[in-house]
């Protein structure tokens, strides 16, 4: 499959089944909700050394926030319930609770429940508050600035992690503008975000390394300075590769995510130094969800 | 689908005890299966269609009292589901027991309504009574869930041992207001008379007018602006529009202090 001049690769993402959860920080301002939000989804890149996957879905304007300040809706990612509870909590009481204005409320509905405001509110040393509204239940627990609100817990999605795909050009400069642009379009997809720095990633791995303690290393096979020695996929026309890793709600969102990152990309072409699509995959045996790019483009 | 109503024939000599009549006990009967249903008149018991024209619905259909009079007691007591309109007013005990579904009172509605109230939603468009939402003399604690909706003002001891919930009145409130509140929401948009919230435990007085005295066991907390009203305000909009003051900044006050100082009044800042 070629579009507008790239090569469709007859490969598939791999990606695996993660369970996540949706969260509202409102402030005063959008600036406040953003600084505790870049805190809270910060170093948030990987399962592998971060705990969980996060990042900023959307902004929201005061009437689409409960408490109708402005605020951000962000999602997290984890492996396990247990994990991403541990990850919540750590992460909304050392940046949303300790943010100027902020409040934190439950983005999304589920079967199950996560702590959000729940423990925290042992923060309030007693002088803590609940009221219930609307059948939800909230924690007002006393700061410095006033009161720090939050809901007491927040719904569990099972989500999507890890679909990816990876972008070949003919120069680092020019895999980097389309990787630019598909992050751009993925950010517009509710439910879904690319957590890496920008939405891209250089360092794209395989599984094991050479080293027993390491459970992942460097992707040889696309490093394009290793051509020549190591079991390389890149051709002599190929110099720089990166990749857009995708995070999902849903195997519906990531589809559509997947879309908008790859249509992206084949809108710049191959006027725009685009040679191939490909993605990453372990074989097809670890991860439930498969994401061939020809049909997802097709 | 067509409503079941109650059309009162002549105002009633005594008082009328209107447990039982409820739109999830009657719809689907026949208007003389309704008829033929017994309700206590002073205590003594009187067939519903010696009382009311009949007028039979459908199941799930919302039961209409047309011509409501304040001898009518226990309207909507015990209720789970489904729409009461009363198309007047009510007599004490309204909502006694609510539970879950709607219970509208176009008048005004006599004392001790929403008396052990755990969820649902009493509307009373007039004034209420006194002991709206309080405890009945021997019960621990008030109402204990759901929302009431006063659109007039309500009498003394509102909210009296009340312990969850929300309560909203856009007109004043009496003697005691919240007195001996044990936790919940009380929303009182035209103040109250005299000194509010003597033995109030937990939870919130939110009164749209400082009252003319602050009793000495509250204690000034000063001024806050206190996100959490911007919930409650978008909550009660959606059921008495106005009642909460769009500003978040108010003045509170922590008390009462002989009783743990756990609760607060708000003023307008």
């Amino acid at each position: 499959m070629i579009r507008n001049g790239v090569s469709i690769d007859d490969t598939y993402a791999e990606a695996f089944g993660m369970r996540a959860t949706r969260i509202i920080i409102t402030a005063d301002s959008l600036a406040w909700a953003k600084h505790s939000a870049n805190a809270a989804f910060g170093f948030a890149t990987s399962v592998i050394a971060c705990g969980c996957e996060a990042g900023i879905e959307r902004e929201l304007a005061p009437e689409e926030t409960p408490d109708g300040r402005p605020g951000v809706a962000g999602l997290l990612f984890a492996v396990s319930s247990k994990e991403l509870a541990k990850q919540l909590e750590r992460r909304v009481g050392q940046c949303v609770l300790t943010c100027p204005t902020t409040a934190v409320f439950a983005g999304c509905e589920g079967e199950e429940q996560l702590p959000l405001g729940k423990n925290l509110r042992y923060f309030g040393d007693g002088w803590q508050m609940s009221k219930l509204i609307g059948g939800r239940r909230y924690w007002r627990i006393p700061v410095m600035d006033g009161e720090f609100l939050a809901e007491e817990s927040t719904g569990l999605l099972r989500s999507v992690g890890g679909g990816n795909f990876l972008v070949l050009a003919r120069s680092r400069a020019q895999a980097l503008a389309a990787c630019e642009a598909a992050a751009a379009a993925i950010a517009g997809v509710p439910g879904a975000i690319a957590p890496f720095p920008g939405g891209v990633v250089r360092s794209g791995s395989k599984i094991g390394s050479k080293y027993k303690a390491l459970p992942a290393s460097t992707n040889d096979a696309f490093c394009p300075t290793l051509r020549g020695v190591a079991r390389s996929e890149l051709g002599a026309d190929v110099e720089a590769v990166l990749e857009i890793v995708i995070d999902a709600v849903s195997d519906a969102d990531m589809r559509v995510a997947m879309k908008a990152g790859l249509d992206a990309v084949c809108a710049i072409g191959a006027a725009g130094g685009i040679v191939r699509l490909s993605a990453g995959n372990y074989g097809g045996k670890l991860g439930q969800f498969h994401y061939r790019l020809r049909e997802i483009l097709a | 689908m067509s409503a079941m109503t109650l059309t009162l024939r002549a105002t009633p000599s005594g008082r009328i005890d209107m447990s039982g009549v409820l739109p999830e006990t009657l719809g689907g009967r026949t208007a003389g299966d309704i008829a033929a249903q017994i309700v206590r008149v002073d205590g003594n018991p009187v067939a519903l269609g010696d009382l009311f024209a009949v007028t039979p619905g459908e199941a799930g259909a919302a039961l209409r009292i047309d011509a409501g009079s304040s001898r009518l007691d226990c309207l909507g007591k015990g209720m789970t589901s489904g729409t009461l309109h009363v198309e007047g007013s009510a007599g004490h005990y309204a909502g006694q027991n609510l539970r879950g579904g709607e219970l509208i009172i176009a008048g005004d509605a006599g004392d001790c309504a929403a008396n052990g109230m755990r969820g649902g939603l009493l509307r009373i468009a007039g004034n209420a009574g006194n002991w709206l939402g309080a405890a009945l003399i021997g019960d621990r604690a008030g109402m204990g869930g759901g929302v009431v909706a006063v659109a007039g003002d309500a009498g003394d001891r509102l909210g009296d041992r009340m312990r969850r919930g929300l309560i909203l009145v856009r007109g004043k409130a009496g003697a005691a207001c919240g007195a001996r509140l044990l936790a919940g929401t009380l929303v009182v948009a035209g103040g109250c008379a005299g000194a509010p919230g003597p033995g109030l435990r937990r939870g919130s007085l939110i009164l749209g007018r400082a009252p003319d005295i602050m009793p000495a066991t509250y204690n000034d907390a000063g001024v806050a602006d206190l996100s959490w009203l911007g919930l409650l305000r978008r909550h009660a909009d959606a059921i008495l529009p106005g009642v909460v003051s769009d500003s978040s900044r108010v003045h509170r006050h922590m008390g009462d202090l002989a009783f743990g100082g756990k609760g607060e009044i708000l003023a307008p800042a």
